[in-house]
């Protein structure tokens, strides 16, 4: 290449990569546009979402359709029901995901790689096959339409022993020996030096658990009857079966239904990143 | 003078003396506690329910009254008599089928496209992946909105002078707006995934590979695509199990409808199980979904031999 | 402080048996080093007297009483560990002070404690600090402080200065030996280095494959090694060993070697007349002598205080540490004698000494 052409080369070449850009940024903003869509008719009067021809924005901002749907509508409820579900679940996840990772990882006893097969196996099993059994057990301990009818049966999930029972793995064993020198119980050691070190595995795990929990429709569908417990999932599609025209108040809950979601997904993308490329590094090879 | 010599003579080789040490008895004890939690949630919420569901398949129980065994009736019923089952078989292939291919090309053009931006990479990938932390129930809802009649598809079909029936009511046209729905809601996660693998191949192997003459298009299929390859496999595999099982979507936009147009296997074992109460019944066909998942699983396992290529 | 016997200790990982019935007894007070090659058992063994470790069969015993099944902490020992093991998120005060608040104690004892060990080791300026923030002599300071601050009876040390360059692993030496010193406890040191175990040791444990080789004061080791393995293993350059056949030569006993050479032999070396055995000489113990076995010279390496010499005498290789700096050159001839009363004799089969 001579010197003259260089300028010129080097010019359309960011043309080009200009254009790159632009082109995916336009690509992901007609992705966006379904968020956009919900928001926009969800500030609107239900007769505008309904008029014809369609519009991109209202006339008329209603932004106090938000708090319209928490207050008046049942929204507010769906979202703390809601909460309460994913939150239990993740907080019993967590414990007893810490409890049979470190037994997993630390502790030696008879039959414990058999059993640790065992746990493989389950996480094979699909969630449709036990809908209907865990159902009927949920039923004979007159739990159906509980919160514990909901939490208890998907709070054991087998996975977080896997995920956390690896990463114990990776501490150093000759920390826990110092504890035990000094005298720490396996209990204490647990508490004390295994989860401070670990917190970037248990935050992921309780992310993953949290969100699973939150989107979660079938279950809560099938435990919960009626719109006092119902979450937000649930509550939606109850509230679309029961008031089919009121869209701009189902826009608004499904606007709620997403918040947490969205948030969490920018505030902690370098965390979730790390841990689908480890998915990437291992799954694959 | 050495201890070593004397105690050389006195003790014969007494290796197997094995007394098991109260030290390993109380860790035996200490990982029991430990474990307890989660082997009293397993056996209950795991296990328990997996023996019940291959039991529950043999009877025709119906919720009240007690269960009676029947044997492989239902089975039989399933694969003879019943007229859904085989148009609900065919769509779960078909959906299946299609959203797969779909989803997978469509990530892994988003994922090139993303890893060849010079800026801003971690943004797009946050935009793309946005909509699977979100319920899909919501998701559904909202493009619900956009497919009802009178709305905005509607409108912008008529703008582009396409006319097209009320999607969700029309037998071909509700399906592909279920995958459509599925693969916006669903891309993301493989986008990040196949984003991920490609920025972990060493960039060594692409400069050498220009230097030897190869263009964009060679180094894409002979290079970076071959050397994703695992995690190619393993998205494909997680992404085929779970869209077996689709249900959401279907619940909110067509409740298996119009007729039979968009009924699962998933659907179907709602709908027997918890709207008609043939609880046996819908068992066996959760079992049918699971032979179906397994044989699925097995045939990619044993494709991956020709297409995918390990680092050993 | 208490004694520390161990008797009859096996110990076995399924079917492979790794420690095959060792004794020891380490005095009340005293510095105890184990040492030996990788994989001899120092360690296991250290980690079973720690409670760390299961015993298969035998007893342990610490200030009289049978510790083999009781908990580490329920043992009185504390240990240093030779990755330190520093609790990364606590900072070097919280570090030391963890054991005591685990045993309840009150919070003036703990920081009394605390300080009392910081001043002993010179850790006050460090106790706010995290230990990523410490160069690996100051964690190994703080790894000591640790133990300090529990006042056990027994300090147990697996390799502690493994880690650290070879500098800095001299002045550690001595300051570890100075707390000895000052504390007088008795203390198990484990090592694979046995230029440590001379400097440190009140007595030295030798091991091999899972045995005793033999126990002994450091000059005891030196001077009277048990076999050929001790002989070879303590001092640095290793104890020459020489193969031949003993000989009567002008009425004294020789060795002579598969090349002909005659080496002079002790005089208690005529009981073994007509057998093959093998000579040991220290590096040390040789000195150029003007008719003694002519050698060629390979290397001359130079230290500053010795010189060491490489020579081949016949077929065998000679390895000579000479003092005040002789002129020579790689290549040249050198006649060498050596101190024939300090040489060892060991049996050709076993390597055991012979008297």
């Amino acid at each position: 290449m001579t010197t003259r052409s260089k300028p010129a080369a080097a010019r359309r070449a960011l043309l080009l990569d200009i254009l790159n850009h632009g082109a995916l940024a336009l690509v992901a903003l007609l992705f966006l546009f379904p968020f956009f869509w919900m928001v926009s008719n969800a500030v609107r009067s239900n007769a505008e979402v309904l008029a014809i021809p369609v519009r991109l924005l209202p006339t008329v901002f209603e932004w106090d359709n938000f708090a319209k749907a928490w207050t008046e509508q049942p929204f507010g409820r769906f979202f703390l029901n809601s909460f309460i579900i994913a939150a239990s679940v993740t907080a019993i996840t967590v414990v007893v995901s810490c409890l049979s990772g470190y037994a997993f990882a630390r502790l030696k006893f008879p039959g414990r790689d058999l059993l640790l097969m065992g746990y493989l196996g389950t996480l094979m099993v699909p969630g449709i096959m036990l809908i209907i059994p865990l159902y009927l057990i949920i039923n004979s301990l007159g739990m159906v339409n509980t919160f514990q009818g909901v939490i208890l049966p998907v709070a054991f999930g087998t996975f977080g022993s896997f995920l956390l029972r690896q990463f114990f793995l990776s501490i150093p064993n000759e920390l826990e020996e110092a504890a035990r020198v000094d005298g720490a119980s396996r209990l204490r050691i647990l508490v004390s030096i295994i989860v401070p070190l670990s917190m970037p595995a248990i935050g992921l795990l309780s992310l993953f658990t949290f969100i699973a929990q939150w989107n979660n429709f079938l279950w809560p569908l099938i435990v919960m009857t009626g719109a006092e417990n119902a979450t937000l999932p649930v509550g939606l599609t109850l509230f679309q079966t029961q008031q089919a025209t009121a869209w701009n108040y189902i826009m608004a809950g499904a606007t709620l239904s997403m918040l947490p979601g969205i948030v969490l997904a920018i505030l902690l993308q370098k965390l979730i990143y790390n841990s689908i490329a480890l998915n990437a590094g291992m799954g694959g090879r | 003078m050495t201890i070593a010599q004397e105690t050389a003579a006195e003790t014969a080789p007494a290796a197997t003396t094995r007394r098991r040490s109260r030290l390993d008895v109380r860790e035996g004890r200490t990982a029991f506690f430990f474990l307890l939690p989660s082997l009293i949630g397993v056996t209950l919420f795991l296990v328990l329910p997996i023996v019940a569901s291959i039991v529950l398949s043999f009877t025709n129980w119906k919720l009240l009254g007690k269960p009676q065994f029947v044997g492989v009736a239902n089975y039989v019923r399933l694969f003879t008599a019943d007229p859904q089952f085989w148009t609900i078989l065919r769509n779960t292939l078909f959906f299946t089928a299609e959203y797969l291919v779909l989803n997978i090309v469509i990530s892994v053009g988003l994922a090139v496209w993303i890893s060849s931006l010079k800026v801003g990479q971690r943004w797009f990938r946050v935009i793309f992946f946005l909509p699977t932390f979100t319920p899909t129930i919501a998701v559904a809802i909202v493009w619900m909105l956009m497919f009802a009649p009178g709305g905005l598809f509607e409108t912008v079909m008529r703008a582009l002078s396409w006319s097209v029936p009320g999607v969700l009511t029309d037998q071909t046209l509700a399906m592909q707006a279920v995958v459509v729905v599925s693969l916006w809601a669903g891309v993301g996660y493989n986008t990040v995934l196949f984003n991920a693998a490609l920025d972990m191949v060493p960039a060594s192997y692409l400069e050498a590979a220009r230097i030897d003459g190869a263009t964009a298009w060679d180094r894409f299929w002979k290079i970076r695509l071959p050397l994703i390859s695992p995690t190619l496999f393993f998205g494909t595999v997680m992404t085929a199990i779970t869209s077996l099982q689709v249900f959401d979507q279907i619940y909110v936009m067509t409740r298996g409808g119009p007729g039979s147009a968009t009924a699962t296997l998933g659907y179907a074992v709602y709908q027997k199980g918890f709207q008609n109460f043939q609880m046996g019944y819908a068992s066996s066909i959760a079992w049918v979904m699971f032979a179906l998942i397994m044989a699925l699983t097995a045939m990619q396992f044993w494709l991956q031999r020709k297409w995918v290529h390990y680092d050993n | 402080m208490a004694s520390v016997t161990v008797r009859n200790a096996v110990k076995s990982y399924g079917t492979m048996e790794v420690l095959h019935g060792v004794s020891l007894a380490a005095q009340d007070g005293e510095f105890v080093v184990l040492v030996g090659p990788s994989g001899c058992g120092k360690s296991t063994l250290l980690r079973m007297i720690a409670g760390l470790e299961s015993i298969t069969d035998g007893d342990i015993d610490i200030g009289g009483r049978v510790v083999n099944e009781l908990e580490p902490k329920e043992r009185d020992i504390a240990m240093v560990f030779q990755s330190y093991a520093l609790y990364p998120h606590m900072t070097v005060r919280d570090n030391m002070g963890f054991a005591l608040k685990l045993s309840r104690r009150s919070r003036k004892e703990i920081e009394d404690a605390v300080n009392r060990a910081a001043g002993i080791l010179a850790l006050e300026p460090l106790l706010d600090r995290y230990p990523r923030q410490l160069s690996g002599g100051q964690r190994q300071r703080v790894a000591m402080g640790r133990a300090i601050v529990r006042n056990p009876a027994v300090f147990l040390f697996d390799e502690p200065l493994s880690n650290l360059d070879a500098k800095l692993r001299v002045q550690m030496r001595s300051e570890i030996k100075a707390l000895h010193q000052r504390l007088g406890s008795t203390m198990i040191y484990v090592t694979h280095d046995q230029m440590e175990a001379m400097t440190m040791a009140d007595r030295i444990v030798v091991m091999r494959a899972g045995r005793i080789e033999q126990i002994g004061t450091p000059l005891e080791i030196y001077d009277t090694p048990a076999n050929s393995f001790v002989g070879s293993f303590i001092g640095s350059p290793s104890m020459n060993l020489i193969e031949g056949v003993v000989v009567d030569d002008a009425g004294a006993a020789a060795l002579k070697g598969r090349d002909g050479t005659l080496w002079s032999l002790p005089g208690r070396a005529a009981a073994y007349k007509g057998r093959s055995i093998q000579l040991g000489i220290r590096p040390e113990h040789i000195h150029i002598k003007s008719d003694g076995i002519a050698a060629e010279i390979r290397t001359v390496e130079p230290t500053g205080a010795e010189t060491h010499v490489q020579m081949q005498a016949g077929d065998t290789p000679v390895v000579a540490v000479l003092r005040d700096r002789p002129s020579l050159a790689p290549g040249g001839p050198l006649s060498f004698g050596f101190d024939v009363a300090r040489a060892g004799l060991f049996d050709l089969q076993t390597g055991n000494s012979l008297a």
